[in-house]
């Protein structure tokens, strides 16, 4: 069976059939909803099995498409891919079945939630494309439904939120499919052959001039998508005016299309790119990191505080994958899931604050911990998994981005090691203005949680707990896949050989003969018109 | 030696906890609470006895015991257990910390009584008992840094018990945050060790650290820091001590356990622990007794002046960690572990004694609002008594014998250490003023004008029981090492000091210090006696009112928490404060327009937030010159 196929298409014509049939009735919608995303969930969990981590990429899939412009339908599943494959499924299956039960919007429910099971898919085909256009196909997919989710069913404010979102994001994006194109020009000089397959791409010897403006025409989507300081200027507007499950969403799981960008193409795909803009973009991400964390500090709202707080988080993740090298990019697929927990939880708690109270601001509540222990437990919880205290998930994965990026520069590690005392700042700011303190207008007891917010929080904090005890589990299965990543930017690096773990190939073999007609490989001898045009 | 009963320890008072949290949201029966808030940590004391009494019987080299309950992670070669070490350094801590624990825990079922949230006191007690054992028990540096924070979040937990007051709120989060930063040391010092050594449990690093980073390199100096880093935030030594002198709003057992007896001493446990590192780090571990010594004689300073009863035995605490600090420093680890000890009993003791006064009166903490109160608790009086003479050092009680032992030492331990006996022995004398001072006032003289607010009633059995328990311990915890008779604690921890250089003192030197020591205990209560005691005190008034400045200098702690305000809060609160009003609104282009509308409204922007700016610069100059530093350091 196709799993790869159908755990995408699963969703997406789910979401079709609530969009298309206007008038299905509720019932059936939440039905269809609450069926769908609990089956993909099993999908997934389905792929944990006949699992090979120490293989590569496996499970491909592949189908011609619309090969005269390399478009091909190839899915593959790594260890990478397979974290965030889970991820996305479990958030979205809660998000979904918590919007079933209780908060889905009075109007449209149906369309609503036939665009965040699109979402859905969009997203798992991000994970799995093997293939540079595909992979562009599903960037450019998953902000439709976004776009509608926000635009439509937003807070005030939503227009311009979401006009800067768009504009931010396909700004990128469209500078991206340059790149596509190009990097499939380019690699056709060298290898005899037009060819957008990610595998095939890798260890393609570019000249150092394109391998950089390659990489940066990759990177620049990437940094936005991410948000890298100083490219988050949509992030406060998105996260603060999008319903709060769109929101969960958009900072649980879209937000790691950018890391897994970076990961899957920008550094096996141009190593010396990545090698050329490695502190640039270390300096972007400490940067961002410090800077997210005082705005978190001072942010007027619990949303725009726990947003600012994701542009801290994320900022490691990118220190993780730019420090290239394997321990530290081990612990950045660790840190995107831990974050897409921690994140999901932290907004969930914000939410469930603001609706019932009514307010939004941080000093609007107060001494809610005396009617409400568990929430108040939960949030404790939740409060220190952000900010990443020894012993959570997320220190596990912070710790090991530390320990792979310190051996290759120390500076950042020491500077970003500052934020996370501003983290500890921003999030008791957060915890005890709401739950410590004297009594404000909103009683403890009105935000109490019920059955619907435990069936949302609960399995966020049990898989917050099982990482935290237990890392191992997740390093296991990226583990091979993240070594395979790394090594071409560490060799272009000139890394010590006992630190590259795994093999790179050369693209093309030694041993392969250029096609008939095609130009002569030239892999040592510089391209004359080099640049980011073909 | 059994693994079960490691793990039994390590894990029972967890097993409390989680039973109190998930029994149910209403507040359960008080015996219920008490049988599991108490009965946990009791197990857990009898698990650690059984162990010790094991250990007893083995030879020193046998007397480690490490045991893995899974592979937390393996991440390219550097491969992290969940594993437990148990040997006679980790062994002394968890009785003390056990033993200590089950009487403080005991003694607050009757302290907390009045209070409507017993159940969350008791599952955050033995919250905190859990993460402690696990700081000591931890076979790598990985669990030592879990434990060690989880300790800081139990510490916040109950400073911040009583949530609804704002000053408590404030007091847990300067805390918290203060250790956040401490752990940030700590997991520097273990990346570190980690691209270095290529592991991180203990037995492996102290192995091959001496060839792996080097005798006096940058590297093991950087090490050392990092790891004093966190052992100065979690032991309150300057400049980050500014936390536990407010860490006093937690109830008071809180403050007996978290905030004298245990966590605090973490430092000097890590230090001791780290033993062999600090031995590869000269310089520093000078910094190390140096910061002690500041500390100690500062504190002592500032104690001189405290009008709260819980103050001045927090300034104390920081103050005799001081101690203990600066002997870790100097390489004299008994020593340093030695005045744990004792002192984990006899302020402890205080502590609780404290807690009786203070329960007496119904929450009455200011020590104006006491006096004469020996006629009311007889027992208390004693037991305080007790606590105050060894603390300052009178023979036989405990204080004498430990921190004797490190003045003596000190004096043999080269240069630095001459000069740092002499500030601790300064330190003693201010030690037996102060501590007396508070004696004196609190149970001599008269009772205080109006008398007092709530008549003082005597504590029942459950209360007092421990505190007996205490008093003996801070009578006779002394007598395991006294010098040239016995040797207890050095013998003991010989095993555990693979780097222990082996100061001794000359037997010259040890009778000169303690001539000079007994001295000191005598000027010190001497003068107390003659401004607080004799007479009723009414020498007071006029010293108070003649050096009026050095006095408020004292009040204001040497002014470091304004200091630290502006240097390190508020650059970041304008920087965050100026980025959410002007930068963010504009999106983030605008961090390019950032540049031009500084320029084009640079007169209005400077006239809104003119001290605003200010900060906002000297935060760029600071992050500046670190990143400068930092490189220059590390750039290669």
């Amino acid at each position: 069976m196709p799993w790869l196929t159908i755990l995408l298409a699963l969703p997406i014509v789910g979401g079709l059939v609530l969009m298309l049939q206007p008038r299905l009735s509720a019932g059936a919608a939440r039905g269809i909803a609450c069926l769908v995303a609990p089956a993909t969930f099993g999908v997934a969990c389905g792929l944990l099995f006949g699992f090979h981590p120490n293989r590569g990429p496996q499970r491909q899939e592949r189908h011609d498409w619309i090969s005269s412009v390399g478009l091909e339908w190839t899915l593959r599943l790594d260890g990478i891919s397979l974290a965030l494959v889970m991820l996305t499924a479990l958030i979205f299956m809660i998000t979904v079945c918590a919007l079933v039960v209780k908060f889905l919007p009075e109007r449209n429910p149906a369309v609503y939630l036939g665009l965040i099971l699109v979402a859905e898919g969009a997203l798992m085909g991000l994970w799995l494309a093997g293939n540079l256009l595909l992979f562009y196909v599903f960037w450019e997919l998953m902000l439709v439904p976004f776009y509608f989710l926000i635009g439509v069913w937003g807070a005030e404010g939503r227009r311009q939120a979401v006009t800067r979102f768009v504009i931010y994001t396909m700004f990128g994006s469209l500078i991206m499919l340059v790149g596509i194109v190009a990097t499939g020009v380019f690699a056709q000089r060298v290898t005899g052959q037009f060819t957008l397959d990610i595998e095939a791409l890798r260890g393609v010897v570019f000249t150092e001039d394109q391998s950089r403006w390659l990489f940066a025409a990759f990177a620049l989507a990437f940094a936005i998508k991410l948000p890298l300081f100083p490219f988050h200027g949509w992030l406060p507007g998105a996260y603060g005016t999008a319903p709060i499950a769109v929101t969960v969403l958009l900072a649980a799981v879209m937000s790691k299309a950018g890391a897994y960008g970076f990961m899957r193409i920008g550094l096996p795909v141009f190593p010396d790119g990545a090698a050329f803009w490695q502190n640039t973009l270390i300096v972007m991400a400490v940067v961002g990191i410090i800077y997210g964390s005082v705005v978190a500090w001072r942010a007027p709202t619990m949303r725009l505080v726990v947003a600012y707080s994701s542009l801290a988080h994320l900022g490691f993740v990118a220190i993780g994958i730019m420090a290239i090298d394997p321990q530290a990019a081990q612990g950045a697929v660790l840190q995107m899931v831990n974050h897409g927990l921690v994140v999901a939880a932290a907004f969930a708690v914000v939410g469930l604050l603001a609706r019932r109270s009514g307010r939004e601001g941080v000093d609007d509540l107060g001494g809610l911990a005396d009617g409400a222990p568990w929430l108040a437990g939960v949030f404790l919880m939740v409060t220190m998994a952000s900010l990443a205290i020894p012993g959570s998930n997320s220190w596990a994965g912070e710790f090991f981005i530390l320990v792979g990026a310190f051996r290759h520069s120390a500076w950042a590690v020491i500077l970003a090691s500052l934020g996370t005392v501003y983290a500890s700042v921003y999030m008791l700011r957060l915890y005890q203005r709401t739950m410590n303190g004297p009594r404000g207008a909103t009683p403890g007891k009105a935000v109490e949680m019920g059955g619907a917010d435990w069936a949302m929080l609960a399995p966020l904090v049990a898989v917050m707990g099982v990482i935290a005890l237990w890392p191992h589990g997740v390093l296991r299965a990226t583990e091979h896949s993240v070594e395979r990543v790394v090594a071409p930017a560490q060799q272009a690096l000139n890394r010590p050989a006992s630190e590259i773990k795994a093999a790179v190939p050369a693209n093309p073999p030694e041993t392969s003969l250029p096609l008939p007609g095609d130009p002569l490989p030239q892999p040592t001898s510089p391209t004359p018109n080099t640049g980011a045009t073909p | 030696m059994t693994p079960a009963l490691a793990w039994i320890t390590l894990l029972a008072p967890l097993a409390g906890m989680l039973l109190l949290v998930a029994s149910g949201g209403r507040e359960p029966s008080r015996g219920f609470t008490r049988l599991v808030g108490v009965g946990s940590v009791a197990v857990s004391f009898a698990c650690a006895l059984a162990l010790f009494l094991q250990m007893l019987g083995k030879d020193d080299h046998e007397r480690a015991l490490v045991s893995t309950a899974w592979r937390w992670a393996d991440l390219e070669g550097l491969r992290i257990d969940l594993s437990l070490l148990v040997d006679p350094l980790s062994m002394m801590m968890m009785l003390v910390i056990t033993g200590v624990g089950s009487l403080i825990v005991l003694y607050s079922t009757e302290y907390m009584g009045h209070d409507r949230d017993y159940r969350r006191f008791f599952a955050e007690m033995d919250f905190f008992i859990f993460a402690m054992l696990l700081l000591v028990m931890a076979a790598n540096f990985v669990f030592l840094i879990v434990g060690w924070a989880f300790v800081g979040l139990a510490s916040y937990l109950l400073i911040g018990y009583y949530y609804e007051k704002p000053a408590a709120v404030a007091a847990a989060k300067k805390a918290f945050v203060i250790n956040v930063l401490g752990d940030v040391g700590l997991v520097l010092a273990a990346v570190m060790i980690a691209r270095e050594v290529g592991a991180l449990d203990f037995a492996t690093v102290f192995a091959s650290a001496p060839d792996a980073l080097g005798a006096g390199s940058t590297v093991a100096e950087f090490v050392a820091v990092m790891l004093f880093v966190g052992a100065a935030a979690k032991s309150a030594q300057v400049p980050l001590h500014t936390w536990l002198p407010d860490a006093m709003e937690g109830p008071t057992p809180v403050s007996a356990l978290i905030h004298a007896a245990t966590m605090v001493t973490a430092g000097v446990y890590l230090i001791v622990r780290c033993n062999v590192l600090y031995q590869l780090a000269p310089h520093a571990s000078e910094m190390v007794a140096i910061a002690g010594a500041i500390t100690l004689f500062m504190a002592a300073t500032i104690a001189t002046v405290q009008e709260d009863i819980k103050r001045v035995l927090a300034w104390s605490t920081v103050s005799q960690i001081g101690y203990m600090i600066m002997a870790a420093g100097l390489g004299l680890y008994t020593g340093a572990m030695f005045h744990f000890l004792t002192h984990a009993f006899f302020k402890a003791l205080m502590f609780l004694v404290a807690g009786i006064v203070i329960h007496a009166l119904a929450g009455e903490q200011g020590i104006d609002r006491m006096g004469g109160l020996r006629r009311y608790l007889p027992v208390s009086w004693v037991l305080m008594g007790v606590g105050c003479l060894a603390i300052a050092g009178v023979p036989p009680f405990s204080g004498f014998f430990s921190k004797d032992e490190i003045l003596a030492r000190a004096w043999d331990a080269g240069d630095l250490g001459k000069v740092l006996s002499i500030v601790g022995l300064a330190g003693a004398v201010l030690t037996a003023f102060y501590m007396f001072r508070m004696f004196f006032r609190v149970f001599h003289g008269p009772e205080p004008e109006g008398g007092y607010d709530h008549e003082p009633h005597n504590p029942t059995i459950i209360m007092t029981l421990p505190v007996v328990i205490l008093g003996v311990l801070a009578v006779v915890g002394g007598w395991i090492q006294i010098p040239t008779v016995n040797h207890g604690i050095n013998t003991w921890l010989d095993p555990s000091l693979l780097a222990d250089p082996g100061i001794e003192a000359s037997h010259a030197t040890e009778w000169r210090t303690i001539a000079m020591s007994l001295a000191a205990a005598v000027v010190g209560i001497g003068v107390a006696w003659m401004i607080f005691g004799a007479g009723g005190g009414r020498r007071r008034i006029e010293m108070a009112d003649r050096f009026p400045a050095l006095r408020r200098f004292l009040l204001d702690q040497w002014r470091f928490d304004p200091m630290i305000d502006d240097a390190v809060v508020a650059p970041g609160r304008d920087l965050g404060d100026t980025a959410v009003a002007r930068f963010e609104p504009r999106g983030a282009l605008g961090i390019a327009s950032l540049g031009s509308g500084l320029a084009t409204g640079a007169g209005r922007l400077v006239r809104a937030s003119q001290n605003g700016m200010v900060r906002v610069s000297a935060f760029g100059v600071v992050l500046g010159v670190a990143i400068v530093a930092v490189a220059m350091i590390l750039g290669r």
